[in-house]
């Protein structure tokens, strides 16, 4: 069984890769992301169901917070039936998406904006190092560079300063990271192909 | 019918941003409310999308109302499928792992392809060409202009990646220790992350920023509709 799962992977990933290279491949590449998009979707689905049975376990034993976890499973029944039966595009499910999903996203992201403050200031207090002072003085001449003030932007700082970190010295850091993030995700994606590394349970 | 549709989404929008907000005053019943029912509402949005834009079109409607040759193709997604609900049973979850082996197979080929595609080649090819000065001549940037910040941004990518080498070799004492040469691009190295990422600090701050101002102008917009 452990040899099987291994040959499925190599097996659709080394098509799959084939088929950026040679056209031949490409309608068996097509099909095979086609059969990977449906399999994904069922996982969605499946994902989705562990939350139900995590929270529906909580209720059942009693646990602090049950309450909270009737309402998380009422809600998400309610929204899964409705959009069942009307179609995610109707109406009633763009109050749902405009009412309550849009403005909790946009909260949460406001919220950010105190905590990240709070977390500038307490890395300043318990790690002040060269790379914890860089990252704040940064980011301090690029916030003041971008602000937009009443007599326009602030000479120097929002001139030159800021364009000049932004498009050099971070493109370049930048650039760095994600070349690095590039080749770690090369070697691993290689290493699963080579079937040196099993995620899906093959050891 | 319009009307009280709209009432009813900024009323929906106000109380669920005034829970959220409320978080501000420390962690209580409202906030959790509102972020449980955020949970338990995109949850059952997202599952219905998967049906609908997934599923449905991708796979029910073809083994319904497909050729004999579509039918075909949809029973080993089918089959991949049912292995994957068996995640859902204790004893038989085991089973789901064919169906995740070709998905990881799938993923591995995507991620090679987009690393180097998507990332390598073009973050390769935008390092040297800011070295080409005819190109940077027909967007009027001086040729020593161009030299100074091309180098730099060059010396912060190998400098970065240098500072994540953590190849060392072992001292007398037994200690392990990078090269000087190394140790002393890794700190060049330190900074250009240290400005990156304060750049995307920045970036997020900003956009934080961007959606707090917005909630409390929606806020003050609705209240000021019922003044």
């Amino acid at each position: 069984m452990r040899v099987f799962t291994a040959v499925i992977a190599i097996a659709a990933g080394t098509l799959v890769l084939g088929g950026y290279f040679l056209p031949a491949l490409a309608p068996v590449q097509t099909l095979l992301l086609n059969w990977a998009t449906i399999l994904a979707g069922v996982a969605v689905l499946v994902g989705i169901f562990n939350l139900v049975s995590v929270h529906s376990d909580k209720i059942r034993r009693h646990e602090k917070g049950n309450a909270y976890s009737a309402l998380l499973l009422m809600a998400l029944i309610v929204t899964f039936l409705f959009a069942m039966i009307l179609r995610p595009d109707h109406i009633i499910m763009k109050i749902a998406l405009s009412g309550i999903i849009i403005p909790v996203e946009a909260a949460l992201m406001g919220l950010l904006t105190i905590s990240l403050l709070y977390a500038a200031i307490r890395l300043l207090r318990r790690r002040a190092e060269l790379m914890s002072i860089v990252f704040l003085i940064t980011a301090a001449l690029l916030i003041l560079g971008s602000a937009t003030l009443p007599f326009g932007n602030i000479p120097v700082i929002g001139t030159f300063i800021r364009p000049w970190i932004t498009q050099v010295l971070a493109l370049g850091g930048a650039r760095g990271i994600l070349i690095g993030v590039a080749l770690g995700a090369l070697t691993t994606g290689l290493r699963v192909l080579f079937g040196a590394d099993r995620p899906y349970g093959g050891n | 019918m319009v009307l009280s549709l709209d009432l009813i989404t900024g009323l929906l929008s106000f109380v669920f941003t005034l829970f959220i907000f409320s978080y501000l005053i420390g962690d209580n019943p409202l906030f959790r409310i509102a972020v449980y029912i955020f949970v338990g509402v995109s949850s059952g949005y997202i599952a219905s999308i998967a049906w609908w834009q997934v599923i449905w079109p991708r796979l029910i409607n073809p083994l319904i109302f497909g050729s004999i040759l579509e039918k075909g193709f949809m029973l080993v997604p089918l089959i991949g499928a049912i292995l994957i609900f068996m995640k859902i049973l204790p004893r038989m979850a085991g089973m789901a792992r064919f169906a995740m082996a070709f998905m990881v197979g799938v993923g591995a080929a995507v991620t090679i392809y987009g690393a180097v595609a998507g990332t390598l080649i073009p973050q390769v090819l935008g390092t040297i060409n800011i070295f080409d000065l005819l190109a940077a001549s027909a967007r009027n940037v001086s040729p020593i202009e161009s030299i100074f910040n091309g180098s730099v941004i060059l010396a912060g990518t190998i400098f970065t990646l240098i500072y994540f080498h953590f190849g060392a070799r072992p001292k007398a004492d037994g200690s392990m220790q990078r090269m000087r040469l190394i140790e002393l691009f890794a700190w060049v190295g330190r900074i250009f992350i240290g400005i990156t990422l304060g750049t995307v600090f920045a970036g997020v701050y900003a956009a934080a920023l961007t959606a707090f101002i917005e909630r409390i102008i929606s806020i003050i917009n609705f209240i000021g509709n019922f003044l």
